[in-house]
């Protein structure tokens, strides 16, 4: 007898046996109740679009770097007690070093599976980045930010702020010669803040630079306190989106108050499953085949050594362009010092994130619209805003170039200070240009669009 | 607010079951997945053990990986079905009865604090007081600055000496060479790194105002800390005659003071002032004259 056959019989005899989902749904009821509202949400809807994953990349990418920092952490020392070399890569053996940058070495050189799981954390971090930049944009050009969906929209954008400020902190752990030139270039930026700088920089850093407790300090911050606070910005913006149900594009039956698309259960849940592994899928096979930030070729962190070609990660590039454009305007004020780099690296940031923090609310003052919105619109339908959004992420990408003007003048055989001076021009013409640019073809379309 | 989405169901039966007929889905895409998925797996723990390279490693993680979450991806896209459903939208309720109820309790409660208004004004000021008081808590993760971004190791006759604590004498370089050097006893010390070039009798050198007697048999010492962001100013431009620091390149004209030539730094290179003592050994007359490095508010 089949066990199929078995079990059909079996059932017959002792009446069917519940399947496994039933009994599981079944204890949960009686140790916590609330099976009525597990029925209603078995049936949440989520709206299909490809656009919508974005955000579950970013997500999903913030998984896989819990995970991976989790293995990371069993092998770190946030130590800066100097040690001699021993390890496996030959080249630095007999090379004084610190703790860190030596534990850092075994765990890439040493520890078996260490160094994919090191570069599977750094690659997830740039792509988290990436993803809730994309996530940003849709959300932008879409509407999504409109009423009631404005305090999310300052919950992403802490998001972001918290995610690279965690990678810059990820990034300066490893003490290589790379991740020390950051730190110096950090401690020169508080340095440079008007009253408090110096102060500040003391005190963040534990004393002048370079002191000895820095990775100490950076590191209870990386993988704790700040994962801690992003967790529970992630909980808050998928609990409102719970909450609000997601936004949808327009379509046939749908509109402001009523929603389309897939239930949660079965479709949405295994696809959204599949869509992780497949994500945890290309990270992993990333970090298996493209190497990222070999900490070994940089040598160990030393206040008297620099490296050429220093790049920060992607997404600090654009205020490494900045810092590198901004002309030497040194401001002397009395007895007091306004250190040119003051503008790019302090006053730029504020200039560019505050706008975006505001702009659901500027938006609203614009528009003089207040409605309660679920439908999302076609970037073209606000020509407006789709010129201020190209502008704005034309700048970006013009100071993101500067960051690497030596990198690209030394590829292209490119004269550097004519590469620095056509950028310093740039990114005050382009950016207007490609904005008005944008207007013009948003406008036509978007008459096109009204016509049909 | 309770949205009940089970109002207009989708197609109900999911498809791909039954013979092949129209809108049959084949289901050998998942199998194949999972399929790859056990491959992975297994040679992932192969190769573990075998301690194979990153790339073998991290190959059969990532199929496995790829391979499940394919199947699942097919699954729910296809062969789940394509279930569409409509619900409504959880809408703000627009209840002035309740809201005015609510503003009433809320009112009644926050006069028991209220009416007390001595009490409440001293609440407030303490706890102001008290929030502020913690800011001291910052004064011990670092020390004030006092005077230390001002000062460096060099003092009124510190000997130069090299990263390995040779000391440098009058007969160490040839002109047009240069090295970095430290002052004695502080090769460690990151804002002492000097730039010691010989210009010799370079026509082309520029000796400042005030600066006459800083540079002995051609010899010239500059701060090695860029004064734009304050990493060591590195690379030497033997053509030009210029430091150019690697970070962001800040340009520094070596015949002219160390003035920025190109670049984003605003000040030039504090110069040290030399001398050569009895024994032909290069000293430093004192410490630099002006900070150097990055700026700092209360540097001017």
């Amino acid at each position: 007898m089949s066990e199929h056959r078995l079990k059909k019989s079996l059932g017959r005899a002792f009446g069917a046996a519940p399947s496994p989902a039933r009994r599981a749904a079944r204890w949960l009821d009686r140790n916590l109740g609330g099976s009525s509202i597990l029925r209603e949400e078995l049936r949440h809807i989520f709206p299909d679009s490809w656009a919508f994953f974005l955000g579950e990349i970013a997500l999903y990418c913030f998984i896989v770097l819990v995970v991976t920092g989790i293995f990371l952490a069993l092998f770190f020392h946030a130590s800066q007690a100097i040690v001699v070399y021993h390890g496996s890569y030959h080249p630095l053996a007999g090379v004084p070093m610190s703790d860190a940058y030596s534990s850092v070495l075994d765990l890439s050189w040493n520890v078996r599976a260490g160094l994919l799981i090191r570069q599977v954390h750094h690659w997830a971090a740039l792509v988290f980045v990436a993803a809730l930049i994309i996530h940003l944009m849709r959300m932008f050009f879409t509407g999504a930010y409109r009423r009631p969906r404005r305090i999310n929209w300052l919950i992403g954008l802490s998001l972001l702020l918290l995610v690279g400020f965690n990678g810059l902190m990820g990034y300066s752990l490893p003490d290589d010669l790379l991740s020390g030139t950051g730190l110096r270039i950090a401690f020169s930026i508080t340095e440079s803040i008007p009253f408090i700088g110096p102060t500040m920089a003391s005190v963040l850093f534990g004393g002048e630079f370079p002191t000895t407790g820095i990775i100490a300090r950076i590191y209870p911050v990386h993988i704790f306190l700040l994962p801690a606070a992003i967790a529970g910005l992630l909980g808050a913006h998928l609990g409102l989106l719970w909450l609000q149900r997601h936004t949808e594009f327009p379509g046939p039956g749908r509109d402001d108050r009523t929603m389309v698309g897939s239930p949660m259960v079965p479709q949405y849940a295994l696809r959204t499953t599949g869509y992780f592994l497949l994500l945890a899928g290309v990270l992993t096979a990333f970090g298996a085949l493209l190497q990222i930030n070999p900490v070994w070729l940089y040598g160990p962190f030393r206040a008297t050594d620099a490296t050429t070609s220093a790049q920060p990660d992607w997404y600090m590039g654009w205020l490494e362009g900045a810092v590198r454009m901004f002309p030497g305007w040194d401001i002397q004020i009395g007895g007091f010092l306004l250190p040119a780099i003051f503008w790019p690296a302090v006053v730029l940031p504020g200039l560019i994130f505050t706008p975006l923090f505001l702009w659901p609310w500027l938006d609203w003052l614009a528009m003089r619209d207040n409605r309660f919105v679920n439908v999302l619109q076609f970037p073209s339908q606000r020509p407006g805003r789709m010129a201020v959004g190209a502008g704005f992420f034309t700048f970006l990408t013009v100071l993101l170039v500067g960051g690497g003007d030596d990198v690209f003048a030394k590829a292209f055989g490119w004269s550097l200070p004519v590469l620095l001076r056509t950028l310093q021009v740039l990114v005050i013409v382009l950016p207007p240009l490609v904005a008005a640019l944008t207007y013009a073809i948003a406008r036509r379309r978007s008459v096109r669009w009204l016509v049909s | 607010m309770s949205a009940d989405p089970r109002q207009t169901g989708g197609p109900a039966g999911p498809a791909g079951r039954g013979p092949r007929g129209p809108g049959w889905i084949p289901t050998w895409p998942a199998t194949v997945g999972l399929l790859i998925t056990l491959a992975g797996a297994i040679g992932f723990a192969v190769s573990f053990v075998r301690d194979a390279s990153t790339q073998w490693l991290g190959g059969f993680l990532a199929a496995a990986l790829l391979g499940i979450g394919l199947a699942l991806a097919y699954w729910g896209r296809d062969l789940a079905g394509d279930e569409v459903i409509s619900g409504p939208y959880p809408v703000p309720h627009e209840d002035a009865e309740s809201r005015a109820a609510l503003g009433d309790a809320l009112d009644q409660s926050v006069q028991v604090i209220t009416r007390r208004h001595f009490l409440t004004k001293m609440l407030v000021f303490a706890g102001g007081v008290f929030a502020l008081s913690q800011v001291v808590l910052l004064g011990a993760l670092g020390p004030r600055p006092k005077n230390s971004l001002r000062t460096t190791s060099w003092r009124a006759g510190s000997r130069i000496v090299t990263f390995d604590g040779a000391p440098v004498t009058r007969d160490t370089l040839a002109a047009g060479t240069f090295l970095v050097a430290f002052p004695e006893g502080h090769t460690d010390s990151a804002d002492s790194q000097i730039t010691l070039l010989r210009i010799g009798g370079d026509p082309q050198f520029k000796t400042l105002a005030g600066r006459e007697s800083w540079s002995p048999e051609g010899y010239v010492a500059y701060s090695r800390v860029c004064t734009h962001a304050g990493c060591p100013v590195a690379q030497y431009e033997d053509q030009a005659k210029v430091l150019v620091c690697p970070c962001h390149q800040s340009t520094f004209d070596l015949m002219n003071g160390a003035q920025p030539v190109a670049g984003p730094a605003g000040r030039p290179l504090p110069q040290l002032p030399l001398a050569i003592d009895a024994q032909g050994n290069l000293t430093a007359q004192s410490d630099f004259t002006l900070p150097i490095g990055p700026g700092f508010w209360n540097e001017g």
